[in-house]
């Protein structure tokens, strides 16, 4: 047989079309329908003709006919790939997809709609399973999230809870250094011991700033223009001195006028910058701190010599619990540069780092008056 | 704190057209935007400040506006409603509602009653389950069904969701799926939506609605049927009641004329 032997026959491909064909009136009622939908069904073919649309669709797609699909067809006359329930004589459903559009004449006027229906058995079940795994994975997201913030606020909780024992033992320390009678190794004991309470509360004080930052409150800074800065900074200095005796630190502070800021924040900047150069600058070459107005900003530099830092660390460096290359022997936590940074931000201003075979230098610039 | 002008007319994509001294604002029902209206709207531009907007999660409005917490219940979307009128300084304006819409602008009515001096409810249903004594025209198991359904269409529903790739001509594969750009709907928000719908009940609310009401109900809708456009009627304290010829439960697109013509009759 040639191919062009048989030749198609519209009536037989309309009837039994791999596709259930139907058309309804503008009222909805079933006008025609072709016998591969009516097999479907499980009705009579001439028993669907007459029978509402609604009589042949679940309950979903009979409420999704009239406030989706109808609405939809009267606006652009066609919708595409409308997934439908059918409900066969028994009571099955029959999961399809649907394409419709309407038939209207010259006129415009409607005269009825045609819509094509395709079983989709498997598409339904993988849509199904493509939506259970996104909700899923919403949820497990979700519940991630949530852990994390739980993890955080223990954490603030923890370090907040932790003062209170610290400040007994601190305030015990002194009373043995002032009321008591120790001997030398006593002493000596007793100053070590104070030394690490000290290095426990300013941990303690990064993570809460930390916890601070990640749950949403920000960093807190109270800007006012009526305490000296100058003052806070020569005291952030001397301790400094004090801490790192062997190293030598130049100071400049030079400062015209009031600056709008948080003082004790500033100080806590500087105290930050300060340290890590003592951490990581050459131990032979001098620590450079200088401060100073220029116009209408406030300019604050900590640079020291040594190695410069690698091009690829820089933009890590604030970060938090970054360490670099600091030893296991200086225990921290890396948060110093991670809430000087944080502090740049709450006053407008910013902390950058340059490094050099010459030096390593920070800069925080932050404008005098406060925009608000 | 009131929001700002503009984020409450970006929110709804608020549409302002004609001049008149009344306004007269359009509210679109569950599963379509305010294209719904464009045909009715357009008949009273001339008379009327005409107003038309969509709900948030429909249309072209802000989804990133959408709070399940605000709009948990229809009291949510009424809110939205009042700070339209607000931002437009209406004052004894026309509320014109279609399907939960009705309930909407009773609602709005009730909370800013300088607002509205009129209200026309298309197919108002103020609860749609059956109760002891009442009958809305569904069940509990049926809402359900719907509401899984919403479900199974994810996918065919958030493929119209895309207005930004209009008109690229070089990607035509793009404008295949635009074919359903009216009344696209957040699929989400669809199912929260016909959630809040279909299981409110609003009964109590309606004799307290001061504004003058024009009921009008279709023939042969099976989501608002006669019997409950007549209990709105019957509880609403100053009500018009009038049975269209339209059958179906969107005679604002099957029967324009018909709608227009009583809309008209009222105000």
């Amino acid at each position: 047989m040639s191919e062009t032997g048989a030749s198609e026959d519209l009536e037989d491909l309309y009837e039994t079309a791999p596709c259930g064909y139907v058309s309804i009136s503008p009222h909805a009622v079933i006008v025609k329908a072709n016998r591969t939908l009516a097999d479907w069904l499980d009705w009579p073919p001439e028993e669907l003709v007459g029978k509402s649309i609604h009589d042949i669709l679940g309950f979903g797609g009979r409420i999704a006919f009239e406030t989706h699909l109808a609405p939809l067809l009267r606006m652009q006359g066609h919708v595409h790939e409308i997934a439908l329930d059918l409900v066969r004589s028994g009571g099955e459903k029959i999961p399809t997809i649907a394409n419709a559009a309407e038939k209207r004449d010259s006129d415009g006027r409607h005269l009825f709609t045609r819509l094509t229906l395709f079983k989709a058995v498997d598409r339904r079940t993988y849509e199904r399973s493509l939506l259970e795994a996104r909700v899923k994975a919403e949820a497990e997201a979700k519940a991630q999230r949530e852990a994390a913030l739980l993890r955080e606020q223990f954490i603030a909780v923890l370090g907040h809870d932790l003062r209170n024992p610290l400040g007994a033992i601190a305030a015990g320390i002194r009373l043995l250094g002032t009321r008591e009678q120790l001997s030398e190794t006593g002493a000596a004991i007793l100053a070590q011991m104070n030394n690490s309470v000290e290095r426990a509360s300013s941990l303690i004080d990064d993570v809460l700033d930390l916890a601070r930052g990640r749950l949403g409150g920000g960093f807190i800074v109270s800007r006012t223009a009526a305490e000296p800065l100058a003052p806070v900074l020569e005291h952030v200095l001397a301790e400094v001195r004090a801490i790192a005796p062997a190293r030598e630190i130049e100071g400049h502070i030079d400062i015209d006028g009031p600056i709008c800021c948080d003082p004790g924040r500033i100080g806590q900047l500087a105290s930050n910058l300060l340290a890590n150069a003592v951490t990581h600058g050459a131990a032979d070459r001098p620590i450079r701190f200088e401060a100073a107005t220029f116009g209408d900003q406030f300019v604050l530099s900590v640079s020291n010599a040594g190695k410069p830092i690698p091009e690829g660390l820089r933009s890590r460096l604030f970060q938090p619990f970054f360490r670099g290359d600091a030893q296991p022997s200086r225990p921290g936590l890396g948060l110093g540069l991670f809430i000087a940074s944080e502090i740049a931000k709450a006053h407008q201003g910013t902390l950058d780092v340059s490094s050099t075979d010459e030096e390593t230098r920070f800069t925080f610039i932050m404008p005098r008056e406060s925009p608000d | 704190m009131a929001p700002s002008p503009e984020f409450v007319l970006r929110r709804n994509n608020v549409n302002v057209a004609g001049s008149g001294e009344r306004a007269m604002m359009f509210a679109h029902g569950f599963g379509c935007d305010q294209h719904m209206w464009a045909q009715v709207a357009r008949e009273f531009e001339l008379d009327f400040r005409v107003v038309l907007f969509d709900y948030v999660g429909h249309g072209q409005s802000d989804l990133g506006a959408y709070s399940a917490e605000r709009y948990s219940t229809l009291g949510g979307y009424a809110d939205d409603v009042v700070e339209i009128g607000r931002t437009l300084g209406l004052r004894d304006a026309v509320f014109v509602g279609h399907s939960v819409s009705a309930m909407i602008g009773a609602l709005a009515s009730l909370k800013a009653p300088e607002m509205f001096s009129d209200l026309v409810m298309v197919g108002p249903s103020p609860r749609y389950i059956d109760d002891v004594g009442y009958r809305g025209g569904f069940s509990r198991e049926q809402i359900d069904e719907l509401i899984e359904f919403l479900a199974d269409n994810h996918l065919g529903w958030s493929a119209a969701m895309a207005p930004a790739i209009m008109g690229n001509p070089d990607r035509p594969e793009l404008s295949e799926r635009l074919e359903n750009s009216f009344c696209s709907t957040d699929p989400e928000i669809a199912r929260d939506f016909a959630r809040v719908t279909f299981l409110s009940d609003n009964r109590d609310d309606l004799g307290a609605v001061a504004a003058r009401t024009l009921v009008l109900q279709c023939s042969n809708d099976i989501i608002a049927p006669v019997e409950v456009g007549e209990y709105v009627h019957a509880r609403l304290p100053n009500s018009q009641y009038r049975l269209l010829g339209a059958t179906g439960h969107c005679p604002n697109l099957s029967a324009p004329d018909e709608v227009t013509e009583a809309i008209r009759g009222f105000v």
